[in-house]
C-alpha cells in the first residue's frame, strides 16, 4: 500500500510549509487595526502567532481590546455638513462569532457592537452613556439598578424591544449552552447569574434580573460595585431577539436581528461582510449606507494605496515613508491612541529563586528599560514602571517603580539568599511564539541581568496553546511576552484581577494579604476618588514587591485614513462608532 | 475496470479511519488545549471545566473518537471550536473551493508549459535548444517559493503594475495569475525534465523506427506514437507531485493573501480547533487517494496496453 505513507508525508510537508510560511509572514504586512506595529517582543501577547498579518485585525489576541487610538484631525459628524450616503471600506478578518453573547475577541466585537447594543455604552471619549436605556437609578446602597428603556424601541426587523428581551438575553448569555467564555466576567455580579452559569443547564432564571414592566428592568448585584455598569457596555449584556435566536437555530447569526445602528446585510465567509443602515435604530440613523468589510485578505498598505480600502494601519516598513512631508500620503496620516495594555515579565513567587523579594527587586533594578525602548524598539514602546496604563481610569502617574540602578540591583542581590551563583537554581523564562521569532527585548533583559548581576537566565520559546496551558497551571518559573489588556475601563480590571491572591490571572502566585485587603475594600468603595486612592496604594506596594518586571505600555501608533472619510475616531477600547462616520466625495 | 476501481476504493475508508485516529490521538495527547486558547486571559479552572463538558472533551478518549466517527459517517464533521456555531463543512467548503481553483490554475500552467517544453527539448536533442531548456528549467526548479513569490510581486505588481499585489476575486480575476505561477513554475521544471527523459526513452525504441520505416509522416510519429507513450510515466508522477505542490500552495496562499485553506488550517492548528484539523487531514488523505485513482484510470486511457481486471 504505497498510498499509506503519503498522508503522513503530506502532514510533514504541511508542517514544513507552515514553518517556512511563518518565517515569511513575519517579514512584512501591516495589521489593519493595530497600527502601532509594536516590535515582536512587546507584541507577543497581542500576536502570539505571526500567522497572517495581512488579515483585518488583532484577532489573535486572547482578549478583546482593540488597540485603536484617537484620530486628531478628522472633524466630527456633528459638524453640520455631514451628509448621508456612501460606503466605508475596510480590510478585516472573519469574525469568530457574530453572537453578542459569545463574543470575546476584538475582531468579532468591533462588528457586533455595530449590529447589537445594550442598556449603556461607552462613547468615543470612553465615558459611560445611556444607550437603549434612557435613564437609570440606583438604590439599595448601590446594589439595585433600575433601567428605564427608551420608548418605542425596535429591533431591526421592526419588532418591539421590551425589558423581557433583556432578561431573556442576559440569561441566555449565562446559559452553559451558549458557551460564552466571559459571561461570569461581565454578568457574574448579578444575583443568580453564576447559578445559571454553573447550573449545567438546569437553571435558567436569574432572580437578580427582574422585569418590572415592559419598559423597566431591575438588576440586583451581589455587592455595591461601582465598576458594574461599565461591564454592561460589553456585548455579553446586549439584547438579542428571542424569536430570531430560537427560529434561527445554531446558526442564527446568519440573519441576526439587533438594535445597533447597522444591520448585517451580507456575510460570505472568507470573502466579505456588509453592514447596512438599520432604519429601525432608535437614535439618529447611521450616515453611511454601507460598510464593506473585505475578508479576503491582502496587504493592507498596498490595498490602501490602490484605493481598495479607506483605512489602514501603518507598519514599521512604511512608517518612515509616510512620515516624510513630501510624501502625498503624509496628509492622510493620523495618530492612533495607545491601547490599554501592559506587558510584563512575570515571576512565579512560589518557585525559587523568585520566592525571594530581594532577588526579584535586584532583577528589576538591573533592567534599563529606557535603553531597550530606544535602542531595540526605536521608541515604539513606552517603558512601564507601574501596572495601570497611562490614560486609564485610576492612572495617577505617581507610580514610577524600580528604575534602572545597577548599584541598588547589586545591593539587593547581596541581600538575597541567592547571592551566590552556586546556590541559585537554573532560571528559565518561557515566552510564547512560533517559528523562532526573536523576543529581542527579553534577550536584552537577560543580557542585562548577566552583565549587571552575573545572573544567567535561559529563554525558552513555546507555542501559544502550550504556553497558556503551563501558565494557567502555574508551571512556569518565569514568563515573558505576556500582557494584560483592559476588559472594561476600571482599575479593578488590572490591580484586583492580576494581583489578588485568589485570582486566576495571578499567574505568578503572588500573595500579599495586605494587597488582598485593599483591593477587596476598593471593590465596594462608593466614592470614586477614594477607590482610585486605594488602587494607587495597592499599585505602589505591588511594584515594591516586584512580582513582575513591568515592561511596556502601548504607544501612539499611526494609521492612514482617506480624506473623504469623515468622523472616524480611533479609540483605545471597542465602542460603536460607525454611525457617525460619513463619506465626503 | 469497474471491479478494479471498487477494489481500490474499498481500502479508502480504512485508510481514512487510520488517518483520523492518528490526528485525533495526536491532538488530544499533544500539549495545548482548545478551551484554554479560547478563554485566553479569562481562564478559570471552573470555566474551562464547564466548556470542556459542553464540547464533550471531558469524556474518555475512545468515547470521543467513537462519537466522532459515528457523526462523520453521517456526514457531520462537527462544529468548529473557534468559529462558534459553524459546522466544519460550512467553514471549509468555501476555503477548499478557493484553494482548488488556484491549484487547478497552477496545474494548467504546469502541464501546458511543462509537457510541451520537455517534448520539444527531446526532439531537439543534440542541438543547443535542448541544454538551454534543461538548464533554464533547472533554475526554475531550484527557486524556492519564498524567492519566486516576492520576485513576481516586485516585477509584475510593483514595477510593471500589471496586477495587484494580493487578494482574491475568483478564478477569472487577474489576481490569480501570480499565485498560480508561483505554484506552477517549479512544476514546469519537473514535468519538462520528466517528459524529456521519457520522450528520449520512447524515441530510441524499435516501434518508433518501425513507424518511421513504414513511411508515416513525422507529425504522426511524433504525436501518436512518441508523445502518447512518453506521457505514461508523466502521469505517474502527476499523482505523486500533487502532495509536493500542495505544500508550495499553502505557502503561496499565505504570501498572496488568498483566503484558502492555508491560513485557515494554520490558525486551526494553533487554536487546537480539533474538528477542523481532523477534517483537513481527512480531506488531504482522501484527495490523494482519489488523485492516484484518477491517474490509474488515465493510464488505461492513454495506453491501450494497460487493462485492469
Amino acid at each position: 500500500m504505497k498510498s499509506i505513507r503519503r498522508p503522513i508525508a503530506m502532514l510533514v510537508l504541511m508542517a514544513l510549509a507552515s514553518l517556512a510560511a511563518l518565517a515569511i509572514a513575519c517579514g512584512g504586512g501591516n495589521k489593519a487595526e493595530n497600527p502601532t506595529a509594536t516590535p515582536s517582543g512587546a507584541q507577543a501577547t497581542a500576536t502570539p502567532r505571526p500567522g497572517t498579518q495581512t488579515a483585518g485585525s488583532a484577532d489573535r489576541t486572547p482578549s478583546k481590546v482593540a488597540p485603536e487610538l484617537q484620530q486628531t484631525s478628522t472633524p466630527s459628524a456633528g459638524s453640520g455638513n455631514a451628509k448621508q450616503g456612501g460606503v466605508l471600506r475596510r480590510l478585516w478578518a472573519d469574525p469568530p462569532t457574530l453572537d453578542p453573547h459569545q463574543v470575546s475577541d476584538t475582531t468579532s466585537a468591533s462588528i457586533v457592537v455595530e449590529i447589537f447594543s445594550g442598556l449603556v455604552r461607552l462613547n468615543n471619549d470612553l465615558k459611560l452613556e445611556p444607550d437603549l436605556a434612557e435613564s437609570y437609578t440606583t438604590s439599595g446602597g448601590g446594589t439595585v439598578y433600575e433601567f428605564k428603556l427608551r420608548p418605542d424601541l425596535k429591533f431591526s426587523d421592526g419588532t418591539p424591544v421590551t425589558a423581557a428581551d433583556f432578561k431573556w438575553s442576559m440569561e441566555r448569555a449565562a446559559h452553559p449552552d451558549t458557551e460564552s467564555t466571559v459571561a461570569e466576567l461581565y454578568l457574574g455580579d448579578i444575583v443568580g447569574v453564576n447559578e445559571i452559569v454553573k447550573g449545567k443547564g438546569a437553571v435558567t432564571d436569574a432572580k437578580g434580573i427582574e422585569v418590572v414592566d415592559a419598559r423597566t428592568l431591575r438588576i440586583t448585584i451581589d455587592a455595591p460595585k461601582p465598576y458594574f455598569l461599565a461591564k454592561l457596555t460589553y456585548p455579553t449584556a446586549y439584547v438579542a431577539s428571542r424569536k430570531n435566536v430560537e427560529q434561527g437555530g445554531a446558526d442564527w447569526t446568519r440573519k441576526p436581528v439587533g438594535t445597533g445602528a447597522f444591520r448585517l446585510e451580507e456575510y460570505r465567509v472568507g470573502e466579505r461582510l456588509v453592514l447596512a443602515r438599520n432604519d429601525n435604530y432608535w437614535g439618529r440613523k447611521a450616515l453611511l449606507d454601507r460598510v464593506n468589510f473585505n475578508l479576503a485578505g491582502g496587504v493592507s498598505m498596498a490595498m490602501y494605496e490602490n484605493d481598495e480600502i479607506d483605512i489602514t494601519g501603518v507598519g514599521l516598513l512604511d512608517i518612515d515613508r509616510v512620515k516624510d512631508p513630501r510624501e502625498p500620503l503624509n496628509k492622510q496620516l493620523v495618530t492612533v491612541p495607545p491601547g490599554f495594555s501592559v506587558s510584563y515579565i512575570g515571576f512565579n513567587t512560589a518557585k525559587p529563586p523568585f520566592d525571594d523579594i530581594n532577588f526579584r527587586k535586584a532583577l528589576n533594578y538591573a533592567v534599563d528599560k529606557q535603553l531597550i525602548a530606544s535602542e531595540v524598539f526605536g521608541g515604539l514602546v513606552q517603558p512601564a514602571y507601574g501596572v495601570l496604563p497611562p490614560g486609564f481610569p485610576g492612572y495617577s502617574g505617581a507610580v514610577d517603580g524600580l528604575n534602572f540602578n545597577s548599584d541598588l540591583a547589586k545591593e539587593y542581590l547581596q541581600k538575597s539568599k541567592y547571592s551566590d551563583a552556586a546556590s541559585r537554581p537554573r532560571i528559565v523564562i518561557t515566552v510564547p511564539g512560533t517559528g523562532g521569532s526573536p523576543t529581542l527585548d527579553i534577550e536584552v533583559v537577560t543580557d542585562m541581568w548577566e552583565q549587571t548581576l552575573g545572573v544567567k537566565a535561559e529563554i525558552q520559546q513555546v507555542e501559544w496553546a502550550t504556553y497558556l496551558q503551563d501558565l494557567n497551571r502555574r508551571r512556569l518559573q518565569a514568563f515573558g511576552g505576556l500582557g494584560w489588556e483592559a476588559d472594561y475601563p476600571d482599575p479593578q480590571d488590572f490591580i484586583d484581577i492580576l494581583f489578588h491572591s485568589t485570582s486566576n490571572a495571578n499567574h505568578g502566585a503572588y500573595s500579599n494579604s495586605e494587597i488582598d485587603k485593599i483591593v477587596e475594600s476598593a471593590r465596594t468603595e462608593a466614592d470614586p476618588q477614594k477607590r482610585f486612592e486605594l488602587y494607587k496604594t495597592a499599585e505602589l506596594k505591588i511594584v515594591e514587591d516586584a512580582p513582575w518586571v513591568p515592561m511596556w505600555f502601548d504607544t501612539e501608533g499611526y494609521a492612514l485614513v482617506k480624506p473623504w472619510v469623515k468622523g472616524y475616531r480611533f479609540t483605545p477600547l471597542i465602542v460603536p462608532k460607525l454611525k457617525d462616520v460619513w463619506i465626503d466625495k | 475496470m469497474l471491479v478494479y476501481m471498487v477494489r481500490r476504493l474499498i481500502w479508502t475508508p480504512f485508510l481514512l479511519l487510520a488517518v483520523s485516529l492518528f490526528v485525533f490521538v495526536l491532538g488530544r495527547y499533544g500539549p495545548g488545549d482548545p478551551i484554554e486558547v479560547r478563554l485566553g486571559q479569562h481562564y478559570t479552572p471552573e470555566a474551562a471545566a464547564r466548556l470542556r463538558a459542553q464540547f464533550g472533551l471531558d469524556d474518555p478518549m475512545p468515547v470521543q473518537y467513537a462519537r466522532y466517527v459515528w457523526h462523520a459517517l453521517k456526514g457531520d464533521f462537527g462544529d468548529s471550536y473557534r468559529y462558534q456555531g459553524k459546522t466544519v463543512s460550512s467553514l471549509l467548503g468555501p476555503k477548499m473551493w478557493i484553494s482548488a481553483q488556484l491549484f487547478f490554475a497552477a496545474m494548467v500552467i504546469t502541464l501546458t508549459f511543462g509537457v510541451p517544453i520537455g517534448f520539444f527539448a527531446a526532439l531537439r536533442q543534440g542541438s543547443w535548444v535542448d541544454p538551454a531548456i534543461v538548464g533554464s528549467t533547472l533554475v526554475l526548479y531550484a527557486l524556492p517559493v519564498f524567492i519566486v513569490a516576492p520576485a513576481l510581486i516586485v516585477i509584475f505588481a510593483l514595477w510593471l503594475g500589471l496586477v495587484p499585489t494580493s487578494g482574491w476575486d475568483g478564478f477569472f480575476d487577474k489576481r490569480i495569475i501570480l499565485p498560480a505561477l508561483t505554484i506552477g513554475l517549479p512544476g514546469i521544471a519537473v514535468f519538462a525534465r520528466l517528459m524529456r527523459a521519457s520522450t528520449l526513452d520512447v524515441i530510441g525504441q524499435d516501434f518508433i523506427r518501425t513507424a518511421r520505416a513504414k513511411g508515416l509522416r513525422e507529425r504522426v510519429v511524433n504525436y501518436r506514437h512518441i508523445a502518447r507513450n512518453a506521457l505514461i510515466p508523466v502521469l505517474t508522477i502527476l499523482g505523486f507531485s500533487l502532495a509536493g505542490m500542495l505544500g508550495g500552495a499553502l505557502i503561496t496562499e499565505l504570501i498572496f493573501g488568498i483566503p484558502g485553506v492555508a491560513s485557515f488550517s494554520l490558525d486551526a492548528i494553533f487554536q487546537r480547533d480539533y474538528p477542523v484539523v481532523t477534517a483537513l487531514a481527512l480531506i488531504g488523505a482522501g484527495s490523494l487517494v482519489i488523485a492516484n485513482l484518477i491517474v490509474d484510470i488515465l493510464y488505461a486511457v492513454v495506453d491501450p496496453r494497460i487493462k485492469y481486471s
